[in-house]
């Protein structure tokens, strides 16, 4: 993830980042997202409920 | 078998004073000792302590010396002042205290009104006759394993100042090992109860989710978010859990549950099927904390093992929720004051934020595969065993630890072992093996709402001289 691909991501979100923090969240977006790829492979069937279920 | 060592003064407990909730209590109670007395006894060894230690971010002196007065008033009339009468604890800075600013260790906090009244379970500590010395730093807004905070600067391990004492409840866990106060209520969301338990040698209970009320206190992650103590003994802990019980409806999530007291029958041994974790988290898992595990399997008899299949995608769920969710929260301040925020906390906040959506529903998915995978291994047994840290307190600073045979950064690898656990709100109590030169915890997990089970099974480790928590007199 380079300092852009932050900025225009963050510009999606409305923030703004101040450049001297750029990297540091570009560090902490790319552990993030090599977490989340953990959760799509193998893949999950998509039926699975996500929903939090209550039980009586 | 790895060597044990003595341990340094620092965490022994005031010389004349007991420490433990139990045996203070009872000498109050009785009229052996005065409320004042020991308060004043302790508020002196904070102020020679805690400036090395900075276990404290704020001491209650006034109140402290107030409420130490009411108890021996109670006590001199001949009336019952409580179960905890005359004990001395703190709390994390995330718990509201009445006339004080809740700073949830930030700066940004600090400009926020004081709270206008105490925490549920604060209060229900001080109505069973507590005595609250002050609030306690932690790493900033609860998102960390070291409490190294950069506003309010680092607390010390008091078994080695050097190293770490956890985190994020650091400060919580420092206070009651170095025998500033007898307990602490703290937090859990990915293992902030459980990982300072580890590294400051203490048994700290995460109970169920929705078990305590979290009304009073500034949140962190709404659905992984647990209140729980943090004590010197299984019996101290069993004890303040049981005042901590019961339903509060200033906590959307806290469930209408009946108590459950687990002081009386702490001396039941248990008789469930015991088994070990294996693959995840032995395979993080370094020397000593197998070791750990492997006393503790023997002594409750543990029969088999289990292997979580879903572990590892359950800790990257927990992390994935954590970052989204705390980015969430504080969404506001990243957009207004970024700067304000500890810089370790701002970036991992605001990578959070930028974290597509489709990875958050995904971790919910994650989490209940992983939910119905845990309750078939409870179908089959009553209590699960894990270590509770990959390794015991590393150095302050320390930029990385081992972990599975490799160096990785300290900060996002310390909850390993704890996050899948709490990600399913399992109730979970960290017993203290000291079976090294820093000691180290063992999880002992019971299924939902069956908080009984697993401190009845460290009163049994700590019976056995297995577990064993700071001790009682210097």
């Amino acid at each position: 993830m380079t300092g852009d691909e932050v900025k225009l991501l963050a510009s999606m979100a409305g923030l703004v980042i101040d450049p001297a923090f750029l990297p540091g969240v570009a560090r902490n977006l790319d552990i993030l997202l090599a977490q989340a790829d953990l959760l799509f492979d193998p893949s999950v069937d998509p039926l699975v409920e996500p929903a939090p279920v209550y039980r009586p | 078998m790895i060597g044990v060592t003595d341990r340094p003064a620092l965490t022994q407990a005031p010389t004349q004073a007991p420490m433990q909730v139990v045996a203070i209590a009872r000498a109050v109670r009785s009229g052996d000792i005065r409320a004042r007395d020991l308060i004043e006894n302790l508020l002196d060894r904070i102020e020679r302590l805690n400036p090395s230690l900075n276990c404290f971010s704020a001491i209650f002196a006034d109140r402290a010396r107030a409420e130490a007065d009411a108890v021996d008033a109670l006590v001199a009339a001949g009336k019952d002042p409580g179960p905890l009468a005359g004990t001395p604890f703190g709390v994390k800075d995330n718990y509201d205290v009445a006339g004080h600013v809740t700073t949830a260790g930030s700066l940004i906090n600090r400009d926020l009104p004081p709270a206008r009244e105490d925490a549920v379970l604060l209060r229900r500590m001080t109505r069973a006759g507590a005595i609250l010395v002050g609030s306690q730093n932690m790493d900033e807004y609860a998102y960390g394993f070291t409490t190294e905070n950069a506003h309010y600067g680092a607390t010390r391990n008091p078994m080695d100042p050097a190293r770490s004492a956890g985190g994020s409840s650091g400060g919580s866990a420092a206070a009651v090992a170095a025998g500033l106060c007898s307990f602490s209520l703290g937090t859990d969301t990915n293992g902030s109860i459980r990982v300072p338990s580890s590294f400051c040698g203490l048994f700290g209970l995460k109970p169920t989710y929705g078990r305590l009320p979290r009304t009073g206190t500034f949140p962190f992650v709404h659905e992984l978010d647990h209140l729980g103590p943090l004590a010197r003994s299984a019996a101290d802990l069993a004890t303040v859990y049981d005042m901590a019980q019961g339903h509060d409806a200033g906590d959307a999530a806290c469930a209408d549950m009946p108590t459950v007291a687990t002081r009386p029958y702490l001396d039941e041994p248990i008789s469930g099927r015991v088994a070990v974790l294996g693959g995840w988290f032995d395979d993080l898992a370094d020397e000593q904390g197998r070791d750990a595990v492997a006393r503790v399997a023997s002594a409750l008899g543990a029969t088999g093992t289990v292997a979580l299949a879903g572990a590892a995608r359950a800790r990257a769920a927990a992390f994935v929720m954590t970052s989204a969710s705390g980015g969430n929260l504080h969404f506001a301040n990243l957009k207004a004051r970024a700067g304000d925020f500890d810089p370790a906390t701002r970036d991992r906040l605001l990578a959070g934020a930028l974290l597509p959506a489709n990875a958050m529903q995904q971790a919910q998915r994650v989490r209940a595969l992983f939910r119905e995978e845990v309750l078939e291994a409870f179908r089959h047994h009553d209590l699960l065993i894990a270590p509770a840290t990959p390794c015991a307190a590393p150095l302050l600073g320390q930029p990385t630890i081992p972990v599975g045979g490799r160096d990785l950064p300290t900060r996002a690898n310390i909850g390993l072992l704890t996050q899948p656990l709490s990600f399913v709100g399992l109730p979970i109590v960290a017993a203290p093996i000291r079976n090294g030169r820093m000691p180290i915890a063992v999880q002992l997990i019971a299924v939902p709402w069956r908080e009984d089970i697993a401190l009845r099974a460290a009163a049994q480790l700590e019976r056995a001289g297995v577990a064993r928590g700071p001790g009682e007199m210097a």
